[in-house]
């Protein structure tokens, strides 16, 4: 994918870049927020990483808003070092699609990025999801593998669910948080993880290939690939 | 000068002066006035009656009968008194004290006022001519010299009030300037003493108990909230830089080592993996506290919506209860229907979750937690996390909600310190308090909303 980043401290820049090209992804770079503002504009991007604070006083949030008014689509990622719930609400607010904090680990960037960017290409209005054997029917909330029906609660059915919307990427546990239960603190026990490993036994134990499976360091992926 | 009539105590009194002083005329333009149509009526009626008397004199005894009469009045009377004079036709004086008949009075009868000379000095005096029958004149009259003096002394007496009020307000204003000056330099200088640093200082409070004392004792009131935050916020720090410095040492060693060892790839990597867990420690660290300085500023209430407690309580338990299961311990959840109240429920399910976080480390499998949503009473609601854990002493329960603070039975424990003194803040938000109470065995932590 093709990603724009607007970042004026050159260290985070620097790892960021070289972390997306690693991953196998073009970016460029604009060190302020004119430069940013001019290529988000005329350039197609797949995904913007907008820092907050930039150069001359300029708040990210303000070339977010004059982007949005211009009518450019693009997911834009968010990135701050301010934390309060409040600055995260005015940052989606002012048309950003994901608000990251930093210091933040590269995996949950690249993890978030890729959600963005799959959003934006899913049709919202599908109605049934479908990884591997795994069919899952979002109207009459029936899931299905192989030919086997399988019970779920609503909560591990919306878990399930955001996990077959974002099949083939890496789903950070803090996404799941955020995404699944709405929430904005770290458990400091490994919920997420037992909450994993009982859909896990829902959906794959008793099959000779396993969907949901564990990325070290990152947070897990649902695919139906090797 | 310029600072004693810019002085509030001065502006104070000068208008009281100022308004005395109008009071003063107020009072007096009344009376004045008053006196003067009393006493010009008075007279005229007076001068009109000795008319009538005369002229009855003269129906009764004709002109010598008048004349007589009129003679036997000035030789009795007072001189310069009164003025009684009776011409003939021509003028020509026939009795009475004047030597001739005076030029200013008009020739039709009537009263009048017309100045004269009597006794060498010009006058104002009032005066009533009539015309008797065979073209008689009569003019009687009264000198208005005779109460020049009293009114004279009426305005002395008028400025002589005015005199001693002015020094009287004046004397007393400056007076209450420098009691005010003094008390108010006191506060200057105690507060001055304060900004420089030594917060020990309290403004002295007068047994009189008058408005300055009430300020002072709302200011120091004032103090000692400030001196209170100041101390938290240095007890804070201490805290909060050793609790940092511990991560971030173990860090600095580590990379050290590494460097100076330069050890296999395989081990490197290995530590590398935990000089990123030390970092993610201290950036947790860090986040809690802003979490907590965003809370204690209040910030969050503007996010207080109307929420059911039972069901964010109930959604939290939900989150919990796989890894309750997994550890082997019972997470039950009593309620007796929606409980409404007004908060924030992101900080609630955190709070909430916090404290089964907390129960989770310390109760060990088989053990039990129960989480419960009730009415305390009409207006107060407690959600409240009982666990079979050890509990906290009744010793440690005042300090286990202070930063960084960690109970003794935490050793070997994942944790930061923190995790309660947020429920804490939480309930403080939510115009609530943090209850910790034991639940023989274990620990019942009460979050009230008040």
């Amino acid at each position: 994918m093709k990603v724009l980043l607007v970042e004026d401290n050159e260290r985070v820049a620097g790892f960021v870049v070289k972390g997306l090209q690693e991953a196998g992804h073009t970016v460029d770079h604009a060190d302020n927020g004119r430069e940013g503002m001019l290529l988000a504009a005329s350039e197609p991007y797949d995904v913007i990483v907008m820092d907050r604070m930039l150069p001359g006083q300029v708040d990210g949030l303000a070339i977010i808003s004059a982007l949005r008014s211009t009518g450019v689509r693009t997911p834009i990622l968010i990135l701050s070092a301010l934390s309060d719930v409040d600055e995260r609400i005015r940052g989606l607010q002012s048309g950003g699609d994901d608000y990251l904090t930093k210091p933040f680990a590269f995996g949950e960037l690249l993890a978030r990025l890729d959600a963005l960017v799959r959003r934006a290409q899913v049709n919202p209005t599908e109605t049934s999801l479908l990884v591997g054997d795994l069919h899952m029917d979002l109207l009459s909330r029936k899931v299905v593998r192989g030919n086997r029906a399988i019970v779920l609660q609503p909560r591990e059915f919306k878990l399930l669910e955001y996990l077959m919307r974002h099949a083939d990427q890496v789903v950070t546990r803090t996404m799941l948080i955020e995404n699944v239960w709405e929430y904005h603190f770290d458990p400091q026990t490994n919920v997420i993880d037992v909450h994993i490993s009982k859909l896990r036994q829902r959906i794959d134990v008793d099959f000779e290939r396993p969907l949901l499976r564990t990325v070290r360091n990152a947070g897990y992926m649902l695919t139906a690939n090797e | 000068m310029s600072r004693v009539i810019r002085s509030s105590a001065f502006t104070l009194a000068f208008g009281y002066v100022a308004l005395g002083i109008v009071a003063l005329v107020l009072f007096a333009a009344p009376l004045w006035y008053a006196w003067r149509v009393t006493i010009n009526d008075g007279r005229t009626e007076l001068l009109q009656e000795d008319t009538q008397r005369l002229t009855a004199v003269f129906r009764h005894d004709g002109a010598p009968g008048l004349i007589a009469f009129i003679d036997t009045r000035v030789g009795m009377q007072i001189a310069g008194e009164r003025i009684l004079l009776l011409a003939d036709a021509s003028g020509k004086p026939l009795a009475g004290n004047l030597p001739a008949w005076p030029a200013g009075v008009p020739l039709h009868d009537g009263t009048y006022t017309v100045p004269m000379a009597l006794a060498g000095q010009l006058t104002d005096v009032v005066v009533v001519r009539s015309t008797l029958p065979g073209d008689f004149h009569l003019l009687v009259g009264r000198d208005l010299a005779r109460f020049k003096p009293l009114e004279a002394r009426f305005w002395y007496g008028l400025a002589g009030a005015v005199g001693i009020l002015s020094l009287v307000g004046v004397l007393g204003g400056l007076h209450f300037r420098r009691t005010l000056m003094f008390r108010v330099q006191g506060i200057g200088q105690t507060v001055t003493a304060i900004m420089q640093g030594d917060l020990g200082h309290r403004l002295e409070i007068k047994s009189s108990g008058d408005e300055l004392d009430t300020l002072s004792s709302t200011i120091n009131h004032l103090l000692d909230q400030i001196e209170q935050l100041i101390h938290g916020i240095r007890n804070v720090s201490n805290t909060i830089a050793h609790d940092l410095r511990t991560p971030l040492a173990e860090l600095r060693s580590r990379l050290e080592v590494l460097a100076l060892t330069q050890p296999a790839p395989a081990e490197t990597f290995a530590e590398i993996d935990a000089s990123v867990a030390d970092v993610d420690r201290v950036i947790r660290i860090f986040n809690a506290l802003l979490r907590l300085a965003e809370i204690d500023a209040g910030m969050r209430r503007s996010g207080f919506v109307q929420v059911d407690a039972t069901l964010v309580v109930a959604e939290v338990v939900d989150f919990y209860q796989p890894a309750t299961e997994l550890k082997g311990i019972s997470l039950s959840f009593r309620h007796a229907g929606a409980v409404p109240v007004a908060g924030d429920p992101v900080l609630l399910a955190q709070a909430v979750g916090n404290l089964i976080d907390n129960a989770l480390k310390y109760v060990s499998p088989s053990g039990s937690i129960v989480v419960e949503v009730a009415h305390r009473d009409a207006d107060t609601v407690e959600i409240s996390v009982a666990d079979s854990g050890p509990g906290i002493s009744d010793a440690e329960k005042p300090r286990v909600v202070e930063r960084f603070y960690r109970g003794s039975a935490s050793n070997g424990t994942p944790g930061i310190g923190l995790g309660l003194t947020l429920v804490e803040a939480v309930a403080r938000l939510h115009s609530g308090a943090l209850e910790l109470v034991d639940n023989h065995p274990g620990l019942r932590a009460v979050i009230v909303i008040g």
